[in-house]
Parts: C-alpha cells; structure tokens; sequence
C-alpha cells in the first residue's frame, strides 16, 4: 500500500520537476519583461552541451552544472542586450526574432558538432520502498525544482533586486524615475531565465541523448506551464505545474506516454477556455 | 416609454464601488446629460449600458427587453451606438473605410457610398477621408467617431465626452447636431463637463456622485440645488 | 462582385498593376513549353506551398492573429489525404481526399480556434499554444512506428512516415508533372483572387477593423469572434490544401513537414514578405522558396541557418517586410516622378472611390 502510493507520488514528483525546471526561465522572462523566449530551449540545450562537455573533461558532475547554468546566464545576458532589448516595446515581434536566433543556433550547432556527441549515462543509485525501486537521480531533480521555486521566491520577495524588479514589473516608468535602472534590471532577469534554462538542461543532460534540436524536447511543456500559469511567476507557474503533471501522471499511468502528452494539451486548451488569464489572475484576485 | 431602464445596478471592482444602486429610467426622444465629478461613475455607468462590463447586481432593460447579460455586439445590434471616451478609431485604416465599417451594418451598395459622402460633408472630413483615421487631429478624430456611432442609425445614442480637444465653435456645432438627430427621433445620454455645453443641448440631467445618483431633473432644478453646487458646480464656478 | 479584386486593403490596384499580373500569369503559361520536366516538377513543388503562405498572411496580416499553427492543419490534410486515399482507394476518388483532407483541416481549426478565440487568448498565447499544439502532434505522429498505429489499411509508420497512397487522379490520369503545374497555377490563381475579393469585402472590412480594434469592431455591432474564427478556418484550411497537395505530390509525408523547424517557414516566408499584403506573400515566399532549393541541394543546415537570419534581420530592419517595404519605396519614387509629370495628380492607388 505506502510503496504504490509512494510510486504514484514518484511519478507525479518526476514530471512535475520536469514542468518546472523546464519552465521557470521562461516564466521569469514572460513575468519581467512580457517577452516569450522563443530560443528558451536552445539555453537548455546550451547548458546540456557544456555540463557533458565539462564532465568529459573530468570536471565532476554537479559543478559542471553549476557552470554550466552560470555560462547559459552570462550568454543570456549578451543576448539580451545584443537583440531582445530593442523589442521590449513589440512584444510579437521579439517572438520572431527569437526564433530567428534558435533556428541559427540549432541548426549552426548541427553544422559544427553533428548530431550527437558521447553522453555521460545517469548517476545510478537507487532506493526501494518496498517492491519497488526508485531512481534516486530522480529525486534529486525533484528536490532542485523545489529549490528552484523557493530560490525564485526568496529572489524576488526578499532581496533588494528582488524589491525593483517587482517594482519595474508593476511599472516601468515610475521605477525607472525613482532610480531604478531598468535596462540593467531587464539584462539581468534575462540572464536569471536564460541560467535556469541552462540549469534545466544541465540537470537533464544525465539523462538523454544530447541532440542540437534537444530544446523542442522541453518546449511544449515549458510554453503549457507558463500559458496555464499567467503572467506572474511567483504564482503561477507552482500552482500550473501541479495541476498539468498531476493530469500527465494519471494518464500516464492509465494510457501510455503518447496519450499522457497529448491529454495534457487537450487539459490546456481546457483551461485556457476557464481562465484566459492563467492561475496568476486568479490567485491574484483572491490577495487582493 | 422608457428607452433604457436602469434597475439597482452596482459595479464593484475588487474592493472599489464604482456605481452603487443606481436606478435610471431615460425615455425614447430624451436628450440626457450625465454630469458630475472625476470618478463619479458616468464612464462606468456608459460602459455598463453596452456592455463592456457586467453589473455586479442589478439589471438592464432596453425597450423593454432584459439586457444585462448581453454581450456588447448584440445590444448594438438593438440599436444602441456608444462614442467612447478615449477616441478609438481605426488607426491604420482610411477614414472613409472606417465610416463604411459602421455603415456597411445597415446599407450596402450605392446607398452606401451616398450616405457616406453625405456623412463625410457633414463631419467636415471630405479632404481627408484616403487619410489613414490615426493621421487625423484630435478633435477630426472626435468627429469620426461620431459618424461613426451615427452610421449605425442607432435608437439610442451615448456620447462620452464628444467635445474633449474641440473648439468652442466645434463644440456649438456638435450641440447643433446632437438636437437636430433628437429632432429625428434619437434618443441621446451624453457625459458631458462643459456646462456651456450641457445647457446648449439638455432636457433633463442627472448629477452623479461617488457612483450614487445625487440629483435628477431638469438643468434649472440641478443648478438650484445648493447641494449639487457644493460637489460640482460651486467648484467648476470657482475653478 | 468582380470589382473586389481592387480595393484598400490590397496593393497595386491600378492598371499597371494588372498588366504585370497578365505579364507574369502568361510567363507562367508558358514556361513548361521552354522547360525540361524536372524543373517544371521543381516549380510545382515551390507552387504547393502557396497556399499556405497565402492563409497565414490572411490570418496574421488581415486579421492580426499570429498563428504558428500552420503546419499542424498542413499535417493534418496531409495525413488526412493519405489515409483517405489509402482506404477509398485510387482513381477519381483521390478528388474526393483531397477536398474532404482540406474540410478536416478547416474543422480542426474551428474546434482549436473555438477554444483559443474564446478563451479570449490573443497575442503572443495565441502564437505559442498553436505551436504547442502543432509540435504535440508532430511528436505523437512519431511514436506512431508500431503496426498497431494504422486507419484502415493506411499505416502512420512513425518518424519513416507514411507512403503508398495514391497521388491526385481523374479517371486513369495522374495528376503529375506539366498536369500538376497547371492545376497548381489555376488553384492559386483563383486563392489569390478569391482571397482579394474577400479582404476587400465587408467582411475583409470588418476582419481588418477587428485587428486594429476589437474593442470597437465589437462596438459597431460585430461579433469579433466569429469573424477571428472564420478568419482562422479559412487561413488554416488553407494551409490543409497546401499538405494534401503536398503528400499527392511525392506520395509520402512525415512528421518532419509538421514539427521544428518546419512550422518556422510560413512564419519566415511571411514575415519576409509583408504579412499585410497578398502580392506581397505570393512574391516573396516564392523567391524564399526558390532560394531555399538552390541552398538545400548544398547544405540544408546552412540553408535553415540562413531562414533564421532573415527573420531576424526582418523584425531589426523591415518589420513591415522586405517585399512590402521595397514595393512602398517604389511606389513613392514612382508618385514622385509621375507627379512631375502630371503636375502633382499620379496616385498609384486609383482602385476604389
């Protein structure tokens, strides 16, 4: 009885981490600057390339990680402030231009490093609860996308970057004529999205095959959560992600895989009909 | 017969009332002015009579048929026409399609282009009607949708602010307009701070306040009411 | 009714313009006469996707709705095509396939836009949940390798996609080589006319009133939605007609013609072009096409590559579009000169009035 109930709770844990760690970044920059990323997976993917490289260069695995996710933040950083800040006031056209940039990138990687590099296999270990054996791997995503939604939630309620960006969200103008230095604040939000997609990458990269097209992998899910969880991140995306991989679990466990992902959709589609707006307006409503 | 029948509607937003209780009856023929302070209710109150927003209680009857939960498309469909108070044309379109848009609803072919022409004379835009709307001053903007809200031929006409950005002598002309459509046989609510205005074109008027209707009755009964000068008119008086 | 093809919401109304549009469509009549058949069968394969091309300018120019859905409902006709023609077997009964592929198209895009169009998304949401949607389906028709994936006796066949179908046929004849030219150039030659007339109609005024305003489109007694829905069903139907063209035309189709970075091109083609203008797409998404071949026969990386960089050179320099913004600068220089002439009275635009 515990160890069926500790396996649903399992594969809930495994795709609701997915949904998260796939999305936050995302969601920060759709929050902070009203941009979708439209090349969000191909900092994934950047941060996969350079965990697996670093660790085939011996460096061990979680700090490649951290590197990893910190060279994703720092080529995000430059990205903004090369193309996306002259689109902050056309908002459709910074989806354009962004996925102008993931077609270079993805295709330019397939050009110069082919299309599969050596991956590194997954950390074993492995717990039993007890028939079953769980994936301890698995768990530690689990526990990073906890840590990532906290770390979100610490970042922009309790530090002083944290006090301007809400403010500059709110707006822009009367936070830029008390002081605030919008422009920066703006380039390092990007870098904060664009790093937690390199983290997502990294924290993944263990476990598939590294393509350069491996973004479109995580994309769906990353735009469903962020569509389900409205415009602000510090409410949304918790609350979205629960529901949609509470949904994928289920039909996951009764149908397969393929039904799982297409049932999903069909949930979202669902509930945008419900709630334009996302989660975010809801909750929002109900602090007011 | 009342044209518009406004029973006990409130609109909450959140934790802010911004109409509260109002019961308003305006009869077919009436010219009627809603006047009253900043944040008063008067655009809320406008945008609950077509439809952009739902009451919160309460309900709305337009010639006798219950309208409240009707979407705006449908109450237009019914005869009103609103000019809203922000000047909304469309930007990128010529000033003439912009007319046909509204006119096509009711006329087509030569008909059309006729009354088109004839509209285009009457708001004075003849010269410009290839001009993209977005291209035109202010107060031509005003007057585009003012014709725009006339091609519809509508039973009920509501005006927020017509006159903001015109000139006295556009402002006389627009009161002249808006009496000689009333003469035809339209019924007319504007939201109006121009007390000049105001007297030029209303029979009845009705003070808001704080969401609440605070005085109704002819434009000399609401001047004389000290009450009413303490709110509104003792300050355009001083200002 | 004819006199739609000229109006405001179109350019190159004049009768210059239409003695072009004869020069062209003649050129075009005549050119599998001096061509080989393999370069006819190329031309052919660049006029399939049209189509498409003209349906998103029709959603996302006309009516301002920016669709990144487009290969889905391609996918779905091209599907659609396969296994119709697979189960109701060859010969005329291809027609019906065909004509049926495109109408599952339009309905999916009703069922997809009623919830989108109600739900009120818009923007930016309506662009990523279509793509969503599109690159869902393209995964799920990836898994489908199992035989147990199959309609009828037509198999899905994953990643490999699906063959076997026959292509379009009237009787014994295939629909194929110089035939298929001249059925593509009359179907888009009667799209593209067809759609003229429509956005020059009331109701190409009212879709375009509704993408500069909603608010007041509604206000003037229109049903936003219905005209948004009407908008996107014809669009994605068709981008349906281009993807059962498309599977009669080499008898397969992937799920590679649905997914990244496929859904990207009409996008590109688009974007590129002028998405506010018909001759425009017509145009430029032909010159893309035709760019694109010669660079795929080298390197298809680099040829995407090159996509990428065009859009993004689009929305930094000419968010207008290239073709678009080339044919205004004309136009001004055009007005200028002839204004000398005829003393200040040569408006390119003397359709209309």
């Amino acid at each position: 009885m515990l160890s069926e109930l500790f396996s649903l709770f399992y594969q809930f844990a495994d795709v609701f981490a997915f949904l998260v760690l796939a999305s936050a970044g995302l969601a920060i920059v759709f929050g902070m600057m009203g941009v979708i990323n439209m090349a969000h997976g191909e900092f994934i993917m950047c941060g996969a390339y350079v965990t697996v490289g670093l660790v085939n260069l011996g460096v061990p695995l979680p700090v490649a990680q951290i590197v990893a996710a910190i060279t994703a933040g720092l080529i995000g950083i430059l990205i903004e402030i090369l193309v996306v800040r002259r689109f902050y006031k056309r908002p459709l056209d910074s989806l354009l231009a962004t996925w102008g940039l993931s077609l270079i990138v993805t295709q330019g990687m397939l050009i110069v490093v082919g299309s599969s590099i050596r991956g590194i296999g997954t950390p074993e270990g492995s717990f039993a609860v007890g028939d079953y054996t769980f994936s301890t791997y698995r768990m530690i995503l689990f526990a990073c996308a906890l840590a990532v939604l906290v770390g979100i939630y610490v970042l922009f309620m309790r530090t002083r970057f944290g006090i301007i960006a809400r403010a500059t969200m709110q707006n822009a103008g009367m936070a830029q004529a008390l002081g605030a230095r919008t422009g920066r604040i703006y380039a390092v939000s990007f870098g904060i999205g664009a790093g937690l997609a390199g983290l997502c990458g990294a924290l993944y990269a263990p476990t598939m095959t590294l393509i350069p097209t491996m973004g479109a992998t995580f994309i769906v899910e990353s735009f469903v959560t962020v569509v389900v969880g409205g415009a602000n991140v510090l409410l949304g995306t918790a609350p979205a992600a629960m529901l949609l991989a509470l949904v994928r679990m289920s039909l996951n466990a009764s149908y397969g895989q393929i039904i799982g992902q297409i049932g999903m959709l069909f949930a979202v589609i669902a509930i945008i009909r419900i709630l334009p707006e996302g989660f975010s307006s809801i909750l929002a409503r109900r602090g007011r | 017969m009342p044209l518009i029948d406004i029973k006990g509607v409130s609109k909450r937003f959140g934790g802010l009332t911004a109409v509260s209780g109002v019961d308003l009856s305006i009869d077919e023929g009436e010219i009627h002015c809603l006047i009253g302070p900043n944040g008063a209710g008067k655009s809320t109150l406008f945008k609950l009579i077509v439809g952009v927003y739902q009451p919160t209680v309460g309900s709305i009857l337009f010639s006798n048929t219950d309208i409240t939960g009707e979407r705006s498309y449908a109450r237009v469909q019914r005869g009103m026409s609103i000019k809203m108070q922000a000047p909304s044309v469309f930007k990128e379109l010529p000033v003439r399609q912009n007319l046909d848009v509204a006119l096509q609803q009711k006329q087509s072919g030569n008909d059309l282009t006729v009354e088109r022409e004839r509209l285009l004379q009457l708001l004075d835009l003849a010269d410009d009607a290839d001009k993209p709307a977005g291209a035109l001053a202010h107060g031509q903007q005003q007057w585009l949708e003012i014709g725009m809200a006339l091609a519809l031929r509508p039973r009920l006409l509501l005006l927020d602010e017509p006159t903001a950005g015109m000139s006295p002598e556009e402002t006389h002309r627009t009161g002249e307009l808006i009496k000689s459509l009333n003469r035809d046989g339209m019924t007319v609510i504007v939201v109006e701070h121009d007390m000049a205005f105001v007297r030029q074109i209303a029979q009845r008027v009705t003070v808001l306040h704080l969401g609440r209707i605070f005085a109704d009755g002819t434009l000399e009964h609401v001047v004389n009411d000290p009450r009413v000068a303490e709110i509104y008119l003792g300050k355009a008086h001083h200002g | 009714m004819l006199s739609l093809v000229n109006g405001p919401q179109t350019n190159g109304n004049g009768r210059g313009f239409w003695l072009a549009f004869l020069a062209v469509l003649t050129m075009a009549l005549i050119y599998p006469v001096f061509a080989d058949s393999y370069d006819v069968g190329n031309f052919s394969y660049f006029l399939i996707w049209i189509f498409m091309a003209l349906g998103l300018s029709l959603i996302w120019g006309y009516g301002g709705m920016l669709t990144f859905g487009q290969t889905f409902f391609f996918g779905i006709a091209g599907y659609g095509y396969g296994v119709l023609a697979i189960i109701m077997g060859g010969g005329t009964a291809t027609i019906a396939a065909l004509i049926l592929s495109v109408f599952v198209a339009a309905f999916a895009a009703a069922v997809l836009g009623y919830f989108m169009i109600w739900g009120r998304i818009s923007g930016m949401f309506f662009g990523i949940v279509t793509l969503a949607a599109t690159l869902s389906l393209a995964f799920f028709l990836g898994q489908t390798a199992g035989p147990e994936w199959h309609i009828g006796g037509a198999r899905l066949n994953g990643f490999n996609g699906m063959k076997g179908m026959d292509p379009l046929t009237v009787g014994e004849v295939y629909i194929e080589g110089t035939i298929l030219y001249y059925v593509l150039i009359a179907l888009i030659l009667v799209t593209y006319l067809g759609l003229r007339m429509l956005v020059n109609s009331r109701i190409g005024n009212v879709i375009v009133a509704i993408r500069e305003d909603p608010q007041r489109a509604e206000m003037l007694g229109y049903d936003v939605r219905k005209y948004q829905l009407l908008t996107f069903c014809i669009g994605s139907g068709l981008a349906g007609l281009s993807g059962a063209l498309y599977t009669s035309w080499g008898q397969f189709i992937t799920p590679s013609s649905i997914g990244l970075p496929a859904a990207a091109m009409p996008i590109i083609w688009v974007a590129f072009s002028g998405r506010s203008d018909l001759t425009a797409t017509l145009v430029g998404s032909f010159l893309l096409l035709f760019g694109f071949q010669t660079i795929t026969i080298y390197s298809q990386q680099a040829a995407l590559v090159l996509m990428g960089a065009l859009l993004l050179a689009t929305v930094m320099m000419m968010p207008q579009g290239f073709i678009v913004g080339i044919a205004q600068a004309v136009g001004r220089r055009w007005q200028q000169l002839s204004g000398r002439k005829r003393s200040g009275n040569g408006s390119l635009q003397s359709g209309e009035s």
